[in-house]
């Protein structure tokens, strides 16, 4: 029985594999592996803001009864902020049981790039310092920046955020 | 369909038991825990079958079937017995026990016996 | 073989009850551990308990807790039928907790989900070698049992069992060779049995080997040889077959029609009666009343959770449809306004009772300190008693689970560290035997769990000392209350221990405690006499998961406030307000000064409302520690779902965690506890 599940599972991954959902953020485009996002809520909901967040991490939102943070993007990449309008859209990503909200300026569509087509970013010691990419993919002649969710998602920021003393006085 | 009454304390064997009947198109229509509950549900369900522990608080499973066997002479009864207890089995024959099983025993076994009776 | 059975929902099972019948075996065996005997009931206790793990273990195919079980299972069927006098009972306590310990240890690899390695080996040959020690205080009885001569094979010895018939009458003489199944066990038993529901359609019946009911060493005779049977009957051979191969064990059956009229293997006479009477009566031991119906079930917690979540769902909904906006558009809403208060009742009710199924008495998690106040009075030689009370009162499922850890931490404490040795109590005059108090109780909205011990106390100026060389404590010494003082003990990275004993110590302290009191929603308090001991108080709530609150509006922001913490709430005149030189703002009510936060600001949001007249002036308190919370307004009370904030945002100071609104619209429960502890 568990055998059968099993082999379902790999199925399942070995039709998302090499799949892309991409989104716009600012003027470049955006790729994250299709087998992170749940869902894409179109149109920015009412936010509730959290303090002592960092400035990126927007507030929670309400998912059908499951409270989820979200993520300004642009914000995260330490672009200025935008307004959001209609085209605005909330990217769900699931990754180790922690679900996230990803807001981006527009999602354009699912590619699939295969692994010869996606090159390493360049080296760290180049002085190039990229923390969010995991890779460049080709698709046809646009170039899509591939991200790295678990780094997105990683906290750090939030831990060293933490540390500093609660209110100025 | 058989309806069968399941008597264990373990809620762990009664749980078994009942899994393995419910595949296999047995409907178990009561549980009982000991030897005392055990002969008060005969008496209320009447059911094909009895499979019945051996080892139970308050009144033991050969007790449980000299009670059942006064109600009913005719009373199916299968013993759940672990090696060890080819006394108490046997008793449990003398009293009109129709069969036993032994821990651990296979979802397959469990079947035949019930069916043979 | 087990191919066929879901082991999932059976290894849950599995684990709940063998679990539980650990725990009932540890407290049956401390209480009569003190009382140094056991009792006929006891042991019956403790045989049936192990039997029963031994059963369902062997289902499960954890040969190593099931051997465990079965040595003691052993070691008790002995004791019961011999009843050997001279019983160690400290080394048969031992060995069965050791077997308890075992077993507990397995079981929870089981539910992390990693291998059965534990090695029972040693644990069973120490049972094995105990079991011949009081063996060879009673030998005779053993002897009975072992000695019974094995039956040479080939060797022909046929009993008769009913003498009265002869060959004539028209019957049939047979013979059969009954083979069983492989897998089959007690092979002298499943003989028995045939042999007794022959007797009913045969005249005359002998069989080999004939002492299967005496020797369960035929067993193996009948697995090698097959069993063998003579009898005569008027029933034809087809009918016989039928008759044996109905038996699911008979694998393979001989069945031979016997021509010749001369006695086969010369049969002796009957000189013993096998198949006795069967109009046994019917023990009369039914005295106990005859109500025993079942009238418990278990069930799966987590299908509790789903319900609390339903409820949760539905208080949420409710609120959606009572504040619907579309309402403000109606006429008359007299009547909607009486369905909307019944309706709110029923769910009042609903989510009452399910709160109150997921309630559980504190005995469990309370008779398990039993054990360690016992191993470590023994270990540090001590004398100390552990007094429980008030272990029936009840708390939410989920919280219980938090509690079982600190309290294991604090008792130890408390015995370790609290309870002095026995040189330094008689030198001090104090009663030779210490007391650990473990008691709980119900006070408003939460339970009190607290743990009190007649030992040294805690040193005040040690603490002190060591949380000042720490920076844990800034203020000065003058300004610090005791119980703040020893409250610094709570905190990470504080430990005086300079010995780490075996019990105690090991790097994780008191802020291990803290912390999991506080992942309740709970708090810990200290108070301590020089002398005379220790208390420590943890304060939990009734339950997680709905809370009254109330809700404040700041700008566009709703909080929720839990109204167990609300004292009262006023409008503040102009001036009311006053400013200490630090910029600290505080207010005077009856003559009482408090200091004032005002949430805009602690919270940086944007409002209109800055004048301490426009909006409204709430007093919450924590610990007899007090504090004004600033708000727009007040926008009313109502139930909510407590959830917690994601993972992802960490721990935030002031905020306990969020809810859904009638709106659909997340907002942020606030914890006054958080608000109020001084930076």
């Amino acid at each position: 029985m568990s055998e059968i599940v099993g082999e379902v599972g790999r199925q399942e991954e070995d039709t998302q594999k090499g799949k892309f959902l991409t989104f716009l953020v600012g003027k470049e485009e955006y790729g994250i592996e299709i087998k992170y996002v749940t869902e894409i809520i179109g149109g920015i909901q009412a936010i509730t803001e959290v303090p002592e967040v960092p400035e990126y991490v927007k507030g929670i939102i309400n998912l059908r009864g499951k409270i989820i943070p979200v993520m300004d993007v642009n914000l995260r990449f330490r672009k200025d902020a935008r307004d959001y309008d209609d085209r605005t859209c909330i990217i769900v990503i699931d990754i180790d049981d922690l679900s996230v909200g990803l807001i981006v300026d527009n999602v354009a569509e699912v590619v699939s790039i295969a692994d010869e087509e996606i090159v390493p970013p360049p080296d760290a010691r180049a002085g190039f310092q990229n923390r969010y990419i995991k890779g460049i993919g080709k698709a046809g002649n646009a170039v899509k920046l591939l991200l790295d969710c678990q780094r997105l998602l990683s906290n750090e920021h939030l831990e060293s955020l933490h540390q500093f003393p609660d209110q100025p006085k | 369909m058989k309806r069968v009454l399941v008597v264990d304390d373990a809620l762990f064997m009664r749980h078994m038991i009942k899994m393995i009947l419910d595949n296999n198109r047995f409907q178990v229509v009561g549980e009982a825990e000991n030897g005392l509950e055990a002969a008060q549900k005969y008496n209320e369900l009447r059911p094909d079958l009895v499979t019945m522990d051996i080892t139970m608080p308050e009144v033991d499973g050969i007790g449980a079937v000299k009670l059942i066997k006064k109600m009913d002479p005719q009373a199916k009864i299968v013993m759940i017995s672990a090696m060890g207890q080819e006394r108490f089995v046997k008793d449990a024959i003398l009293a009109g026990a129709s069969g036993f099983l032994v821990k651990p025993f296979s979802e397959e076994k469990v079947v035949q016996v019930l069916n043979a009776l | 073989m087990y191919k066929g059975f879901s082991k999932e929902p059976m290894l849950e099972m599995f684990i709940f009850e063998s679990l539980q019948l650990a725990e009932q075996l540890e407290q049956t065996i401390l209480a009569n551990e003190k009382a140094r005997c056991l009792e006929q009931n006891v042991i019956n206790e403790i045989f049936r308990i192990m039997h029963t793990i031994k059963g369902s273990a062997a289902m499960m195919m954890f040969d190593g807790i099931a051997s465990v079980a079965h040595s003691i299972e052993d070691l008790f069927y002995y004791i019961r039928e011999s009843c050997p006098e001279n019983l160690e009972y400290s080394t048969i306590c031992d060995l069965v907790l050791g077997s308890i310990d075992y077993i507990k240890r397995e079981i929870a690899k089981l539910e992390q989900d990693c291998d059965l390695d534990g090695d029972p080996k040693a644990l069973i040959a120490a049972v094995g070698e105990y079991l011949s020690v009081i063996r060879g205080n009673s030998g005779e009885n053993t002897a009975k049992i072992d000695d019974v001569p094995l039956l040479a094979a080939g060797e022909k010895k046929f009993y008769i069992a009913t003498s009265k018939s002869s060959v004539e009458t028209g019957n049939i003489r047979y013979r059969a060779l009954v083979f069983f199944s492989s897998d089959c066990e007690m092979e002298n038993i499943r003989a028995f049995n045939i042999v007794h529901q022959l007797k009913d359609q045969v005249e005359e019946i002998d069989y080999l080997p004939a002492d299967i009911i005496e020797n369960n060493a035929t067993a193996d005779f009948i697995r090698e040889n097959g069993f063998d049977i003579l009898f005569t009957s008027r029933l034809v051979p087809e009918r016989l077959k039928e008759f044996f191969l109905k038996d699911p064990f008979v694998d393979h059956l001989d069945l031979r029609v016997i021509e010749d009229e001369g006695p086969v293997d010369e049969p002796l006479k009957a000189r013993k009666q096998i198949i006795a009477a069967d109009t046994e009566e019917a023990p009369e031991q039914g005295r106990q009343p005859v109500n025993c119906r079942q009238s418990m079930i278990s069930v799966n917690v987590g299908k509790l959770d789903q319900l609390m979540d339903m409820v949760g769902e539905l208080v949420i909904s409710e609120a959606m449809v009572t504040f619907n906006p579309d309402l403000a558009t109606a006429v008359s809403l007299d009547n909607f306004h009486k369905a909307v208060r019944q309706h709110r009742k029923i769910i009042n009710e609903l989510q009452d009772i399910v709160m109150s199924i997921r309630m559980v008495p504190l005995s469990m998690t309370f008779m398990k300190m039993n054990r360690i106040v016992r191993d470590m009075s023994k270990k540090l030689n001590k004398d100390v008693i552990l007094e429980i009370s008030g272990e029936d009162t009840e708390v939410d499922k989920n919280i219980i689970e938090h509690l079982s850890d600190p309290l294991m931490h604090l008792i130890r404490n408390a015995t370790d560290h609290g309870i002095e040795s026995r040189e330094e109590r008689k030198r001090l005059g104090k009663p030779p035997v210490a007391r650990v108090q473990l008691e709980a109780k119900n006070e408003g909205g939460d339970v009190y769990i607290v743990v009190r011990d007649d030992g040294a106390g805690l040193n005040k100026e040690k603490i002190l000392v060591k949380a000042q060389a720490q920076g844990l404590i800034q203020k000065p010494e003058s300004e610090l209350s005791d119980r703040e003082i020893y409250s610094a003990i709570l905190l990470p990275g504080f430990s005086t221990t300079e010995v780490i004993s075996q019990f105690s110590g090991r790097g994780v302290g008191m802020d291990v405690v803290a912390k999991n009191i506080e992942a309740v929603r709970g708090t810990v308090l200290i108070d301590s006499s020089p002398g005379l001991g220790t208390t420590v108080s943890l304060k939990i709530p009734l339950t997680l998961a709905i809370i009254s609150g109330m809700q404040v509006k700041v700008g566009n922001a709703v909080y929720i406030i839990p109204i167990t913490s609300i004292k009262e709430s006023f409008k503040a005149r102009p001036g009311d307000i006053f400013v200490d030189p630090d910029n600290n703002e505080m207010i005077m009510v009856r003559g009482r000064c408090y200091p004032v936060v005002r949430l805009h600001r602690r919270y940086q949001v944007k409002t209109d409302i800055t004048e301490i007249a426009d909006g409204i002036i709430v007093i919450v308190e924590n610990d007899s520690r007090f504090l004004c919370l600033f708000a727009d307004a007040l926008l009313g009370e109502q139930q909510v779902v407590v959830k917690a904030l994601p993972k992802f945002m960490g721990k935030i100071e002031g905020i306990s965690g969020c809810t859904l609104l009638g709106n659909g619209k997340a907002c942020l429960i606030l914890d006054v506890a958080g608000l109020i502890k001084p930076d």
